[in-house]
């Protein structure tokens, strides 16, 4: 009896990735049938590359660079010379003159190096955006009054923008050569409130997400299948004691538990918290296999299996779970949108582990360092944002487009 | 109903204790039958269990709550163990001297009392008016966005159905799918950014609390569009993130109801249009959405935990969190208790009602 | 034309098809009739012939996929006629039940669960400029009383207080509540028991005599044709074989397929030995076949059968059928008997 358990746990742990890796290709030829499936699978397929292998080869840039803080997205720093200077190219050939820097764009940090050989003259970035701050360095560099200044490539495009002045404008274009487009690496998302560069943050900031929102949903998703299961296979005072749990249990409000728990317990762990997160999120799952248990066990071929005298082990490992296989996995995918849900809404509160720096530690970070309420520095809270949203809703088209493609009876039973 | 009063005819003979007198009464008048009793019985079985589990959590777990501020209270004053004892057991409305079951016992009372005992960390505040301050911001603004979702998602996809497959279907359920995936709290930090931040429509600081400084509470048209202005961002975020949810309920319902015979039937007796969109379609698709509804009900209630903390609104979300944040457990209790039983009731107020929506249920007494 | 009585339904060339990813799915070809006042015309068929699509189109109720290539459907009320594929949305509206009503297949669902007898009937009167409450109550409960309901009852009855019989018959009365002068039923009496079946076919009877409007039914079911129809059409793979009055059909039937019909349903006076069915399955309405589309299953087919469709013709009186071998049929009929 025993090995028998064994071996049908065995066929079942055999088979149900078999049929998932078979659904998925069913899945993946039908899919021109279904554009937004198809779009959130390949989302998926790019946010696994983006998480796990880009990490890879580009480094989690950890240099604080205090003075380039809240850099603008899609800029770098530049070096802009009076045009009769035009062969000032490098930090060396500045040696012994004055550069202009303003506080906040990013300049100081990169002649920090220097700063013995350069005299360095600050500017105060006083306003949000073409600020005064920059254009008083400009004029100053008209004037020869300064020799050069460091100013991100998306500042000086706004001054030239900048229709108001057109005299100053001309000014600008006659006498300031913006040399060096080398100067300092492009911040495709800019910078963070310590100066470094977001973009990267982004790329190492998800795995650790996302294997402990799989972590949870795996659990959930486990335990509901066990007690569902049983529950409505053994059925009697069995079933009675788990369907009274499981609404004990939904009837505690989940995310506010989580919150207490975390504010009460501080994990240092974010694997521990997706065990918690599954042992919390079972119940909605566990109710919805239940009923899906006892319908199948009404369908002829589970009739037909039990009229042979078959055990309930061989109908439930032979019969129901394969059929089961599809629905299980939607649901699988719904649980790790919940897990990501619940651990991010803690890492936004600040109750969860903050020391991998994840997207969801980004936005904390964000929120209660202002950079939220920043028109420039919104990167930091935004690019972690965009990041979420279009993760959970990848997985929500998938599960949604798994659904469709799958047997729609499944669907109608929920 | 006939084995079942066999069984208690064979129970019963002779016998009169006030269990049997229960069983006769319940077989000459068969409440426990009734699906209204049954559901309300639940319900309260459901309070009171996870009362208990708060009890047992508060009184025996190790590392209890009780425990770990005596400890505190040593450490930080230097008071004998006893009185840091006496503190904490009223603050949670515990007394050590009695028995076990006599502490358990006046804790319920206190709690069928409404007491949910003294606030720890300001001591001399009771729970339950902080928290009779607190929650009914966060009812009125969960309640108002859960109703414009709720009849918006309704009408919505009632559209999809009736459009089934046509761009505004393919449109508006790629946008019901961008309103679940995303989660509410980063479409609070998506509406901070944009339009409050980037494109400036509203002033962010000002939207903070629950109404302006300065104003008396009262029906007075400044207070009332204060109210409405600040509980706003919060309304729409629930509204967004749960709308998608709603559409796609609707839709499939609907497009269920479209293949039922009466809808057909409906239009070949000439009925206008309306009538049957509202009679014959709309009110049977929208149906299973009412029990769906006061499952939501709990779940934005707890989610109203961020996004209180996201738009600096103080509701109830903010009540618990600053309590968490400063450990101030008894208030931690409480609002999980009331929480629980918000949760609760939503879900017993959607039972009882949908026997008024459904007159199956009504008569049968079965889902 | 003119020289018949004035019919208040002429069908005439009537054809549909059927959109579908395979093709078009030809349901009903050139399909012809005339339903007279007081008249009960049978239509009747295997499942998937076209008798649905032909009623459907009726009340101008065919799934979207549908378009109707050809023909014209006249209807006459008092002394005018109106083509019916040309009315705008609010006259098909009006036409529907007030002129002619469809009591549908399975009536177990045809009312909405959650509102009472007495709200649908009042929505069906008022949709039709009914106002007064208390005379549809009146006209209700009689025709209540008329499917020999408790019409009280039944009346302030939700729909899932009630058996199917009773449903079937709510209907009946809710499809004559305003006067139509057509009625149409499909599949009047099956899913339910062989007692409802009488009951319904007793009060349909009853009520068509009161209330003088005509009804096209559509049935596999020959007994059923034989007790209630003046008119028999039968349909074979979308087209009208055979149509004539009940008993020229029943005794004298002309076309192979009606009469296999025939002899496929146990009756008391056939002899066991007797009974047949029909070889074959009904063709493919994507490609149907050349030529009489019955020939692939017919005993008496030849190469004329083949090759060229037999026209619906007269034989005696108002009987018309489509077959190239009438006589060899009544031939081997009366050897048999």
């Amino acid at each position: 009896m025993k090995a028998q358990t064994a071996q049908n746990l065995l066929y079942a742990i055999l088979t149900i990735p078999l049929g998932v890796v078979g659904g998925t290709f069913k899945f993946l030829s039908r899919l021109r049938a279904n554009r937004a499936g198809f779009i959130g699978f390949l989302g998926l397929l790019a946010y696994f590359v983006l998480t796990f292998i880009m990490p890879g080869f580009i480094p989690f840039d950890s240099e604080v660079n205090l003075d380039e803080i809240a850099g603008p997205v899609g800029s770098r720093i530049q070096l802009a010379v009076h045009a009769d200077n035009a062969e000032l190219q490098t930090f060396e050939d500045l040696a012994g003159l004055t550069v202009g820097v303003v506080d906040q764009t990013g300049g100081p940090s990169l002649i920090a190096p220097y700063a013995d050989s350069i005299n360095i003259e600050k500017y105060r970035w006083t306003s949000r955006r073409a600020g005064p701050g920059i254009r008083a360095a400009l004029v100053d560099l008209t004037n020869k009054e300064i020799d050069a200044m460091l100013i991100f490539s998306k500042n000086v495009e706004e001054i030239r923008a900048d229709a108001d002045d057109p005299e100053l404008q001309a000014l600008f274009a006659e006498h300031i050569v913006i040399s060096n487009p080398e100067l300092g690496p492009p911040h495709l998302l800019g910078t963070d409130t310590q100066g470094r560069d977001i973009a990267t943050h982004i790329v190492h900031g998800g795995r650790i997400l996302i294997l402990t929102a799989f972590i949870g949903g795996v659990i959930a998703t486990l335990i509901a299948l066990v007690f569902g299961s049983l529950s409505a296979l053994v059925g009697g005072a069995l079933d009675s004691a788990l369907t009274a749990l499981t609404n004990l249990v939904l009837a505690i409000p989940r995310f506010p538990l989580l919150v207490v728990l975390a504010g009460l317990i501080r994990f240092d762990n974010m694997l521990f918290l997706g065990v918690l997160i599954g042992l919390l999120g079972w119940p909605p799952l566990m109710r919805a296999i239940r009923a899906q248990v006892l319908s199948l066990r009404e369908r002829d071929f589970v009739e037909a299996a039990r009229s042979l005298g078959l055990s309930t082990n061989h109908i439930m490992f032979r019969e129901i779970l394969p059929n089961m296989a599809s629905y299980v996995m939607i649901n699988f995918i719904f649980s790790i949108t919940f897990a990501m849900y619940e651990q991010i809404g803690l890492l936004v509160l600040g109750l969860a582990p903050i020391d991998d720096y994840t997207w969801g530690v980004m936005l904390y970070f964000g929120r209660s360092r202002g950079t939220l309420y920043n028109e420039d520095g919104a990167s930091m809270a935004l690019s972690p944002v965009l990041a979420i949203a279009f993760f959970q809703v990848c997985l929500v088209l998938f599960a949604r487009a798994l659904e469709e493609v799958f047997d729609p009876r499944l669907r109608a039973a929920v | 109903m006939t084995s079942h009063s066999g069984d208690i005819q064979l129970d019963t003979s002779g016998a009169t204790g006030p269990v049997h007198a229960v069983q006769r009464l319940l077989t000459k008048y068969p409440i426990h039958k009734n699906y209204n009793v049954r559901v309300f019985v639940q319900a309260i079985l459901t309070i009171w269990a996870i009362m208990s589990f708060t009890f047992v959590l508060v009184r025996f777990m190790p590392g209890n709550p009780v425990d770990i501020l005596i400890e505190q209270i040593l450490t930080q004053e230097g008071i004998s163990y006893q009185e840091a004892y006496d503190r904490v057991a009223a603050s949670f409305n515990i007394d050590p001297n009695a028995s076990m079951l006599d502490q358990y016992l006046d804790w319920f009372t206190d709690l069928l009392r409404l007491d949910l005992g003294t606030s720890i960390t300001s001591p001399g505040t009771r729970v339950v008016d902080e928290i009779a301050r607190f929650l009914p911001w966060t009812l009125f603004a969960v309640g108002s966005g859960l109703l414009i979702s709720f009849v918006l998602g309704i009408v919505l996809g009632m559209m999809m159905a009736y459009y089934r497959d046509s761009v505004l279907d393919h449109t508006l359920s790629l946008i019901s799918s961008f309103f679940t995936g995303v989660p509410n709290y980063i479409w609070g930090l998506l509406i901070i950014i944009g339009p409050g931040i980037s494109w400036r429509w509203f002033d962010v600081g000002a939207a903070r609390g629950t109404y302006d400084p300065g104003l008396t509470p009262g029906l007075n048209a400044a207070f009332i569009a204060s109210v409405c202005e600040h509980a706003l961002l919060p309304i729409i975020t629930y509204v967004l993130a749960t709308l998608g949810g709603w559409m796609l309920s609707m839709k499939s319902s609907t497009t269920s109801v479209l293949n039922d015979d009466y809808v057909n039937v409906a239009e070949a007796r000439g009925l206008k249009d309306r009538r049957i969109i509202t009679s014959y379609v709309g009110r049977n698709a929208a149906l299973p959405l009412f029990t769906q509804l006061s499952i939501s009900v709990g779940f934005v209630l707890g989610s109203g935990v961020v996004i209180e903390e996201i738009f600096v609104y103080w509701g109830f979300g903010h009540y618990l969190f600053a309590s968490i944040v400063v450990r101030d457990y008894t208030a931690i209790q409480g609002a999980v208790l009331v929480l629980t039983t918000a949760i609760v009731l939503s879900n017993l107020f959607a039972d009882l009602t949908y026997g008024l929506l459904d007159p199956r249920v009504r008569i049968s007494g079965e889902k | 034309m003119s020289q018949q009585r004035d019919a208040v339904l002429r069908v005439e060339d009537l054809s549909i098809i059927y959109r579908s990813k395979r093709g078009d799915v030809k349901a009903t070809s050139n399909v012809s009739f005339d339903l007279y006042p007081g008249e009960a015309l049978a239509l009747i068929g295997e499942s998937g012939s076209g008798k649905t699509t032909i009623s459907l189109a009726l009340i101008r109720k065919l799934p979207k996929n549908a378009v109707i290539t050809s023909g014209n459907i006249h209807y006459r009320r008092n002394g005018s006629v109106q083509d019916l594929l040309k009315l705008s949305n609010r006259q098909l509206r009006e036409f529907r039940w007030k002129d002619c009503a469809m009591v549908f297949q399975g009536a177990q669902n045809a009312f909405n669960p959650v509102l009472k007898i007495r709200r649908q009937f009042e929505d069906t009167a008022q949709s039709h400029g009914w106002t007064d409450k208390a005379a549809i109550r009146e006209r209700a409960l009689n025709l209540l009383e008329l499917v020999r309901l408790d019409p009280e009852r039944v009346y302030d009855s939700y729909p899932h207080e009630l058996s199917g019989g009773m449903k079937q018959r709510t209907l009946l009365a809710l499809g004559v509540l305003l006067n139509p002068q057509i009625v149409i039923l499909d599949e009047p009496t099956t899913a339910l028991d062989i007692l409802t079946q009488r009951a319904i076919i007793d009060v349909l009877n009853d009520m068509q005599r009161q209330l003088r409007f005509s009804i096209i039914f559509i049935s596999h079911d020959l007994s059923l044709a034989a007790e209630m129809a003046d008119t028999v059409a039968t349909v074979y793979a979308g087209q009208i074989v055979e149509i004539g009055p009940v008993n020229d059909i029943f005794y004298r039937s002309l076309h192979p397929y009606t009469y296999g019909l025939l002899t496929s349903v146990p009756t008391l006076e056939h002899l066991q030995d007797h009974l047949q069915s029909i070889p074959g399955s009904p063709p493919n309405l994507i490609n149907p076949p050349d030529g009489c589309k019955f020939h692939p299953r017919c005993a008496f087919a030849t190469d004329t059968c083949h090759k060229d469709s037999p026209p619906l013709e007269h034989d005696i009186g108002t009987h018309l059928a489509a077959c190239w071998h009438k006589d060899r049929l009544l031939e081997s009929r009366k050897e048999l008997v």
